[in-house]
């Protein structure tokens, strides 16, 4: 059993965490979104900010996400220093134009003139049984977008780290929070600790400067034998194959990538060279993911060091089904990874 | 100082511009903002303005008329001045600089009321800025690996290749235990510990995936041999005047294959083995007979029609009789049995290559015939060079079996048959394509129909 | 609660705000709509010389609207737009040739050239760009208005739009947020009668009474005559002073049913304000306008804007024809002086494609203390 310090932080607290810790620090910083102040926050996660910063800072929007996302991108240009809160990144689809057409492009358009310091936030991935609407993966959509940043954190740690790393960027940050992942680290050590690198996951305490620097990628837990390399909650699954693959005699290496823009490719690519096999797990569908992207920077800076191809493990092509059993069965899982990392190391 | 109008650029697109209709004429006043005439653009017709006052001098463009965006088409005069010297002013024709170039000098910036310049005619063949260097933001590109591709055989991962590299491994003796024998890294390994695979003597150190082994070509230069002086003399005076043409055919060897295959066996006791050539050479005489222009020969102001049929065959000498190429002569062909003519063929090509052909052996053929369908070269058609003063010569290919569509009781199928192709080369001069392709189908008919060979 | 066309003017008809415009400042406008027009007519020409790509908008006609709304901000106050921008950057005093250069994509225009006709930004003017996506702007012009009062300034957004923008959901998103936070923003609808080919009244309901746009927000509301830009300036005096200070009743938390939207006298709030103008041009220069007739727009040029305060400073002795054929021919050669300077121009060099795609391409990422965020610092690279 390793130590967390005996904190009992959960995830959703830990992103609350980062902003209740930056706000203090800049006064420019407000938090807007859909119940995000007298209801407490839609997840609770900015439970009692409300009380903290007041009305003028924690803002309750009507639900108008092109008009309060855009109402970001122009007080980020003022220089105001907005979180915008997404209550599900499925959300965010109507107001597409406003944070992928504006938002990553305002600095490059207005030739460094005008940049847009802004934060969006929100669930990422599918909950529960929500059906297909509610169950958007946003990852591999806005990645694709040059000028923006994007991470999707996985313990309550990098939450804390990325978010108050991606509230000082200067530019657009997107960070894709799980709702199925909200309420881990309420048991403290006993959440933490089911892995080997789990005295990790809780961030420091007392820390107001503790940061995760975007674009480095973890190793969530090191192997030699195969690479597996995801993000968020997969990094779960991926750990959960690992200890079933242990009793094989497999000891794979756990990659977070924690940003996918920007990809840390070099930590990645290290991985790989010192494995010789890969398996990308994501929560995307497969066509033009961002599974599909990291694989392809693989081969590119590893192609003489694959001892197999690439594999895949992701959601299935279909939209989410509603079943619970079916849904579960779309996405990845422990099980297919494991499957995957047999296949590629030739244990199949 | 008249002024010009261009054909102008009215959208993102357009590229060149048809003038549809002058709203002005010579002499009219016009000023900013004037219709001047309607423009058909890629996207719609549109109203050309004015964007200075003047007097119309000259319309360049009649109406109807295409010129690419940039070209002036009309010229206006300007205040004090002259429609008559305005007019002549001098333009030109050419397109003003594409947006692509540098503006090719800039505009003057002098005086308040100094007019327009016309735009820079373009240069004939307008310079591009020289294309940009690489982008200097992305992470570094992988420079390809130098090593050789893997020799189509062997399947092996790149780590894996990568390994066995670094071992000094040979592929070939690895046994690869991937999917479909794929060598993978595991394989590598066993193999540098089991002290398996390694590399024979002296190449200790070449990389198992090298290119083959080096071939060395000796170069030399030999002396000119007197028969290849006269072979190339002839031929080059051949290909050089005579007019070539060739016309071919496809000919349907089963029934002469069958037929040889049963002949052959019922002569094998006498020890008489008839060639496909044999029958060639007496189909080549025969259908000569019927067709004497193929038979001839071009003799600067006559030409000469031969009273008999000397089959020409031509034979490559071994190498070790210095090579080369002779053409041995049978003589009154269309008068010999199949017996005679295979057993004398034999003959001329046994002396050919031992100790020579007498002269007479190698004069006054009257029509020759190249055969390179031996099984071991499977050529199956080409064109040969006439032998003057041959006018026709006769190039045959190997009798091959392949797919081909035959009457089958009545029913047109696909079926395995013999096939060879024949192209005659002639001598335009004597002969014409429809004399080649009369002589021709007579050649088919009678390989295809080989009885008549035998009498 | 109704919307009122509220203008003081209309109460003491005597005097109005544009009574009290200095003759250099009435000279001004002149002046910057001259410049206006000659700059578009240079900018159409150096377009079909192929030497300007793109959509390109121009804004002859509507040189009154950018002018006078514009006259009548602090210089501070913020604007942002849509693509027929040109008029605004130049009314917001941009030179003219930084606005040249961009059109020619040279690394001297205002966004280096890499924007184009459609995105003018200049950051010390407080020009927040204009915009090319059609209603895109709403919600920008109102985050300007929310980061004003968050900062508890005097300044005032104004935020342009065009009737097809109207339309667009991100407008009366927009409208909706304003009016519940009440927002020192201007939705300035520059209503020329057309989106494209589109008449106002085939594209927009209540196109006869705008008013109804802004009375379902509670919003105030007010028109005037686009083409006198004296008019526009009297009606932007009223509204923005009307505006400045707007402050948002949700920072009371309390009994939201007592919430009080009045915004008229001493409690300013937002407005939406219907500038009635006409473009003579086509809608892109790629437009052969066979929507309207040809009569009507000899009908607008008949009342042209420029002519109009000619007319008015000429009659009213503050100006003299000569001296306002000095102004245009100045105004002229200001436009061919910004054609030379953008022609003279360097193009963008290929190095500067990959600047600005992000203001902090990797970190490092300063622990402790006020991060360094300040974008344009990070601009100067
Ligand atoms: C979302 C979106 N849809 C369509 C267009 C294409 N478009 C560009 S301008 C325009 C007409 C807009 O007219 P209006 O808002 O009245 O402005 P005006 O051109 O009259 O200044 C259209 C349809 C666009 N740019 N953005
Ligand atoms: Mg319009």
């Amino acid at each position: 059993m390793v130590s967390t310090n005996g904190r009992t932080l959960q995830y959703r607290e830990a992103l609350r965490e980062a902003m209740e810790e930056e706000m203090r620090i800049d006064e420019r910083i407000f938090l807007m979104g859909e119940e995000v102040g007298e209801y407490n926050g839609a997840y609770k996660v900015s439970q009692g900010m409300l009380e903290e910063f007041g009305p003028r800072r924690i803002v309750d929007s009507p639900i108008s996400e092109t008009g309060f996302g855009g109402l970001g991108v122009g007080a980020a240009m003022y220089g105001l220093r907005p979180i915008i809160e997404f209550m599900s990144w499925s959300f965010c689809l109507v107001a597409a134009d406003q944070i992928i057409n504006n938002a990553p492009k305002m600095l490059y358009m207005s030739g460094g003139q005008f940049g847009c310091p802004a934060v969006f936030r929100g669930n990422n991935g599918a909950g529960g049984q929500l059906g297909s609407t509610h169950s958007w993966v946003v990852e591999s959509l806005f990645s694709h977008v040059p000028g923006l940043k994007l991470a999707v954190p996985s313990t309550p740690r990098d939450a804390k780290g990325l978010l108050k790393a991606g509230i000082r960027d200067p530019d657009p940050f997107f960070n894709l929070e799980s709702e199925r992942m909200l309420g881990m680290g309420l048991h403290g050590d006993k959440d933490y600790s089911r892995y080997q690198h789990a005295n990790k996951w809780a961030p420091p305490e007392n820390d107001k400067d503790f940061i995760i620097e975007l674009c480095k990628a973890d190793i969530k837990k090191p192997g030699t034998d195969c690479t597996i390399v995801t993000d968020g909650r997969p990094v779960h699954f991926a750990l959960e194959a690992a200890e079933a693959l242990e009793e094989e005699g497999i000891d794979v290496e756990v990659v977070d990538v924690r940003t996918y823009r920007p990809l840390d490719i070099e930590t990645i690519a290290g991985s790989v060279r010192r494995t010789g096999y890969a398996v990308v797990v994501d929560q995307s569908w497969p066509f033009a993911s961002v599974g599909a992207e990291v694989a392809s920077q693989i081969y590119e800076h590893c192609f003489d060091d694959l001892d197999n191809q690439v594999l895949r493990v992701h959601n299935d092509d279909i939209p989410a089904p509603y079943s619970r059993q079916r849904e579960q069965d779309m996405l990845p899982n422990a099980k297919k990874i494991v499957d995957a990392v047999r296949s590629v190391t030739y244990n199949a | 100082m008249a002024v010009t109008v261009e054909m102008p650029k009215l959208s993102d697109t357009m590229e060149e511009g048809t003038l549809i209709k002058w709203a002005v004429k010579v002499g009219d006043t016009v000023s900013a903002g004037d219709h001047l005439a309607d423009v058909e653009t890629d996207k719609a017709t549109m109203e050309l303005q004015a964007f200075d006052d003047g007097t119309v001098a000259k319309l360049i463009l009649d109406e109807g008329a295409t010129v690419p965006v940039g070209q002036v088409i009309l010229i206006l005069a300007e205040d004090g001045e002259s429609v008559e010297d305005a007019a002549k002013t001098e333009v030109s024709t050419a397109p003003a600089p594409a947006k692509e170039e540098p503006p090719a000098e800039p505009a003057s910036a002098g005086g308040s009321d100094e007019p327009e310049k016309a735009p820079e005619p373009a240069k004939p063949e307008p310079q591009k800025p020289a294309p940009a260097p690489a982008k200097p933001i992305a992470a570094a590109t992988p420079t390809p690996s130098p090593q050789a591709p893997a020799s189509g055989s062997v399947k092996i991962s790149p780590l894996a290749r990568k390994l066995a590299d670094e071992h000094g491994l040979d592929l070939n003796k690895i046994v690869g235990t991937g999917p479909d024998g794929r060598i993978i890294k595991r394989d590598v390994l066993k193999a540098a510990q089991d002290g398996t695979a390694r590399p024979s003597a002296g190449g200790a150190s070449a990389p198992p995936m090298a290119a083959p082994q080096a071939i060395a070509l000796e170069s030399k230069t030999t002396q000119v041999p007197g028969m290849r002086k006269t072979i190339a003399k002839r031929l080059v005076e051949s290909k050089t005047t005579v007019p070539h043409f060739q016309v071919s055919v496809a000919i349907n060897m089963d029934p002469l294959m069958e037929m040889r295959a049963t002949l052959n066996q019922r002569l094998a006791s006498q020890g008489i083995k008839l060639s496909v050539n044999d029958f060639i050479t007496r189909a080549v005489a025969l259908a000569a007979t019927q067709h004497p222009v193929i038979n001839s020969s071009w003799m600067g102001d006559t030409i000469v029609q031969h009273g008999t049929v000397n089959v020409g065959t031509a034979i490559s000498l071994p190498e070790e009789r210095g090579g080369g190429l002779v053409v041995a002569v049978c003589r009154d062909v269309q008068n010999k049995s199949m017996m005679q003519i295979s057993s004398e063929v034999k003959e001329l090509a046994g002396a050919a290559r031992g100790r020579g052909l007498s002269p007479e052996q190698m004069s006054d053929s009257t029509i020759t015939i190249s055969n390179l369908g031996m099984p071991q070269f499977g050529v199956t058609q080409f064109n040969a060079i006439v032998n003057p003063p041959n006018a026709a010569i006769v190039a045959v290919g190997a009798a091959i079996e392949k797919p081909v569509v035959r009457d089958v009781y009545g029913e047109k199928k696909i079926v395995i048959g013999h096939e060879m192709n024949a192209t005659l080369s002639g001598d335009h001069r004597v002969i014409d394509g429809a004399s080649a392709a009369e002589y021709l189908t007579t050649f088919r008919s009678l390989l295809e129909n080989p009885v008549g060979l035998l009498v | 609660m109704t919307a009122t066309n509220a203008s003081p003017s209309d109460v003491s008809n005597n005097s109005r705000p544009s009574d009290k415009l200095s003759d250099d400042q009435l000279v001004k406008m002149l002046y910057d709509m001259m410049l206006i027009r000659r700059f578009e007519e240079k900018t159409m020409q150096a377009y079909q010389q192929a030497k300007i790509g793109g959509f390109c908008h121009i804004y002859i006609g509507q040189e009154a609207s950018a002018v006078g709304s514009i006259s009548a901000l602090k210089d501070d106050d913020p604007i942002v737009g849509a693509y027929r921008d040109h008029g605004f950057a130049l009314a917001r005093g941009m030179h003219p040739n930084y606005c040249m250069a961009e059109m020619y994509g040279k690394i001297t225009g205002c966004a280096k050239g890499k924007g184009g006709s459609m995105h003018m930004f200049d950051r010390d003017r407080h020009m927040y760009g204009g915009h090319a996506i059609v209603g895109g702007q709403c919600p920008l012009g109102t985050g300007l208005g929310f980061s004003i009062q968050y900062e508890e300034k005097d300044n005032v957004a104004l935020c342009y739009l065009g009737d097809g923008a109207l339309n667009q959901g991100g407008f009366f998103e927009s409208m909706n947020l304003a009016a519940i936070w009440n927002l020192p923003v201007i939705f300035v609808l520059e209503n020329n009668n057309y989106s494209m080919g589109t008449h106002i009244a085939r594209g927009t309901a209540m196109a006869n009474d705008l008013s109804a746009k802004a009375q379902a927000f509670g919003m105030r509301y007010a028109e005037c005559d686009g083409l006198d830009v004296l008019d526009v300036y009297n009606t932007f005096s009223d509204q923005v002073a009307m505006t400045r200070n707007a402050k948002n009743p949700q920072w009371e938390r309390g009994n939201w049913d007592e919430i009080e939207y009045s915004r008229e006298g001493s409690n300013p709030g937002p407005a939406f304000v219907n500038v009635k103008t006409y473009r003579y041009q086509g809608h892109s220069m790629s437009d052969p306008q066979k929507y309207r007739s040809k009569d009507e727009v000899g009908e607008y040029k008949e009342r042209d804007p420029i002519n109009i305060l000619v007319n008015h400073l000429i009659e009213a002795g503050k100006a003299t024809q000569d001296q306002c054929h000095e102004l245009d021919s100045k105004a002229k050669q200001v436009s061919k002086d910004a054609i030379t300077f953008a022609e003279e121009s360097p193009d963008m060099p290929t190095e500067e494609m990959f600047t600005d795609v992000y203001a902090n391409p990797f970190g490092p990422y300063i622990k402790g203390g006020l991060p360094n965020i300040i974008t344009n610092e990070n601009s100067g690279e």
